[in-house]
């Protein structure tokens, strides 16, 4: 089973990727972090597969977190869930700073686990 | 089940690889000329003269081509030319998987068709805005319209859109949900709502079917989370049309009874969401 870690400043966002995670069989949710300052320290103490993690955060945002995870993790596996998934611009800027796949909100949960399989 | 662009629904749907997309991108940037560009590549104006305007446009707020119709670099004419060749040869990004060889061109008809049914949902609808909402139309528009269309498919519920109204402040309800939209436009996009339709929205974001037990903290976020989708996909839709927005992280607002004054400097307008008999949920916008 692959390990988890959701990073959202939504305490429902988390509630509901927890629930999709956990009864998927495949996943398991290890923690969330609020921000991407906590992502990182989380992603050494908890050492998940995958990352989901949204963009518009309070504190460090996603992307910035996402450039410090892939330097200093060349193995780390992030996918960004956000509603800011269909602009372009934010979307290229995930992927060119090493994001797998970028999930826009509103997500179907069928949808969040076909890509996490994918990885 | 969201506003999307035909790149990230290919690799959502796993038809391309985000680095194949990332090379056609690049072709498109290397293919695809801004107006100076092409106006140089044409013949019509030198880089030197680029230069000029830009540094013109640091006094003067017009576009690049208005500017050299204004600085007499270019012609009326030339300048049509220059827009009808970009227009010519603009490489789509479709297109430009299939010349990095990311996409067979019957594949790309395919995908083109499922992206279209998958963006049907989304096209944006008129709504009655008042007269002084005369600029950036569409993008007013989308505000309204997938606020609609948002709480027809994430919260599931009936309702009735109600006719506009201009306001001084935004009514007292349970609470206040509200999401500062800046960059080409400014405002801030706020949805009220009582009690009974912030369980609504509750069961439909943390999938229960019962919230009765949820604390005002996980009720109160729910409401948020869902303006956060509705302004992410205002954005992502607004992008499509070169209006550039950014968003902060959502808040609540408790305001006194009397409302929420709309700020000097702002203009308020309300649209109100008959959900049931007697409920009403609120839309409003203060813009600058």
């Amino acid at each position: 089973m692959k390990k988890v870690l959701v990073v959202d400043d939504s305490l429902s966002v988390v509630r509901q990727l927890e629930k999709i995670l956990n009864e998927s069989g495949d996943f398991i949710c290890v923690g969330h972090a609020n921000n991407g300052a906590e992502a990182i320290k989380m992603n050494h103490s908890a050492n998940p597969d995958i990352i989901c993690m949204d963009m518009n955060m309070p504190g460090m945002d996603g992307l910035t977190a996402l450039r410090s995870l892939v330097m200093l993790d060349k193995d780390v596996q992030v996918v960004m869930v956000t509603s800011l998934g269909g602009v372009g611009d934010k979307f290229t800027e995930a992927i060119k700073l090493g994001a797998k796949n970028v999930i826009s909100k509103p997500f179907e949960a069928e949808n969040v686990l076909r890509i996490l399989r994918a990885l | 089940m969201a506003v999307k662009f035909f790149g990230q629904f290919l690799v959502e749907q796993d038809a391309v690889t985000g680095e194949s997309l990332l090379h056609a991108i690049e072709l498109q940037e290397r293919t695809n000329l801004k107006l100076g560009e092409m106006a140089v590549a044409m013949g019509f104006i030198t880089n030197q003269d680029i230069e000029t305007a830009h540094s013109a446009q640091l006094s003067k707020d017009m576009k690049l081509g208005d500017l050299l119709l204004d600085l007499g670099f270019l012609s009326l004419n030339q300048l049509e030319e220059v827009i009808a060749r970009q227009k010519a040869t603009h490489l789509y990004i479709g297109e430009a998987l299939v010349k990095v060889g990311a996409l067979t061109a019957d594949k790309l008809d395919y995908y083109l068709a499922q992206f279209k049914a998958d963006q049907a949902p989304f096209v944006v609808e008129r709504v009655e805005l008042p007269e002084w909402l005369n600029e950036n139309v569409a993008t007013w528009e989308a505000v309204v319209d997938l606020t609609y269309k948002m709480i027809t498919r994430v919260v599931g519920i009936q309702f009735r859109p109600g006719k506009f109204m201009e306001i001084a402040a935004l009514s007292n309800n349970h609470m206040i949900a509200a999401m500062d939209l800046s960059g080409d436009l400014t405002a801030r996009y706020m949805l009220s709502v009582s009690s009974n339709t912030q369980k609504a929205i509750a069961r439909a974001i943390l999938r229960e079917e019962n919230v009765e037990e949820e604390s005002v903290e996980i009720l109160e976020d729910t409401v948020m989370e869902f303006i956060n989708i509705v302004c992410g996909n205002v954005v992502a839709k607004a992008s499509q049309s070169g209006i550039n927005l950014e968003i902060n992280p959502p808040i609540t607002i408790h305001p006194p009874v009397s409302g929420l004054p709309v700020p000097d400097g702002y203009r308020g307008v309300s649209f109100p969401i008959h959900v049931g008999n007697d409920e009403i949920m609120e839309m409003a916008l203060f813009i600058k």
